[in-house]
């Protein structure tokens, strides 16, 4: 039996990621997906865009990001935009220009779909954050 | 609807608290009501300050004290926090002074660390791969 010094919980935490079911290679590979949306969430990205960057079809694409990130490209891209914004939002651009820095074509989308992320519509987390 | 606006963490001092998740973790102070002995008391994320709130919660409550002891015993944090860079945060809190029970590893789509808060707690930094 080898001595170790690791707690109960970093030992737990070895164990659970040698039993994960992807490989080193394939997390690296969605992980490229990943950065790549991070570069390039500002531009109309395409779900096919996101599945070649991770050298996968979309199919298997979606499957794979789902189950290692509990949530899929789609949604994980809308977050991260709606985290974009909040911070442009935060460091005082407008509302619209916001909207189209962030990758959204129509105010009234971005509007909509901020509203359901943070429960505030743009202008009104504006006004709180300015009210900080 | 419903919403999250706070999670505890259980302290055995409150101030010793205030003083390390502030100055050292760099969280802000948010809230301080008076409530008898004790307080209610929260800090938040610089940059979340209009997010979850973290009640620095005081062991009132004895049991508190045994399921505290029994996760510590077992390496297991209380909590976890996210970070942009969780190695320059390693590098800049042992530069503190922090301890580590574990340093930065990485486990799929996460990288994790794990620090001693000195108030009873081992706390997760995570960082997103």
């Amino acid at each position: 039996m080898s001595i170790t010094n690791k707690t109960f919980f970093e030992a737990e935490i070895d164990a659970l990621y040698l039993r994960a079911p992807f490989s080193r290679q394939m997390y690296l590979q969605i992980r490229q997906s990943k950065h790549f949306m991070a570069l390039y969430y500002m531009k109309k990205l395409e779900l096919d865009d996101l599945a070649n960057t991770a050298f996968l079809s979309r199919f298997h694409y979606v499957r794979v990001f789902k189950r290692m990130y509990g949530l899929t490209p789609r949604a994980y891209l809308r977050d991260l935009r709606i985290s974009k914004a909040k911070e442009f939002i935060e460091s005082g651009a407008s509302i619209t220009t916001v909207c189209f820095d962030v990758g959204y074509e129509s105010p009234s989308t971005f509007s909509s779909v901020f509203k359901k992320c943070t429960g505030h519509s743009p202008k009104e987390y504006q006004k709180l954050y300015n009210a900080i | 609807m419903l919403k999250i606006y706070v999670t505890s963490i259980p302290v055995d001092d409150q101030e010793k608290a205030l003083n390390f998740y502030t100055k050292t973790l760099g969280f802000i102070k948010k809230t301080e009501v008076p409530l008898g002995e004790h307080k209610w008391l929260t800090v938040v994320s610089p940059n979340e300050q209009l997010g979850v709130e973290l009640l620095l919660e005081p062991m009132a409550f004895e049991p508190t004290r045994v399921y505290q002891k029994a996760l510590k015993e077992a390496g297991i944090p209380c909590t976890s926090f996210e970070v942009d860079d969780l190695e320059g945060e390693f590098e800049r809190l042992k530069a503190l002074d922090v301890q580590f029970s574990m340093p930065p590893k990485e486990a799929g789509t996460v990288k994790i660390a794990v620090l001693d808060d000195t108030c009873g707690n081992y706390i997760q930094l995570m960082q997103k791969l």
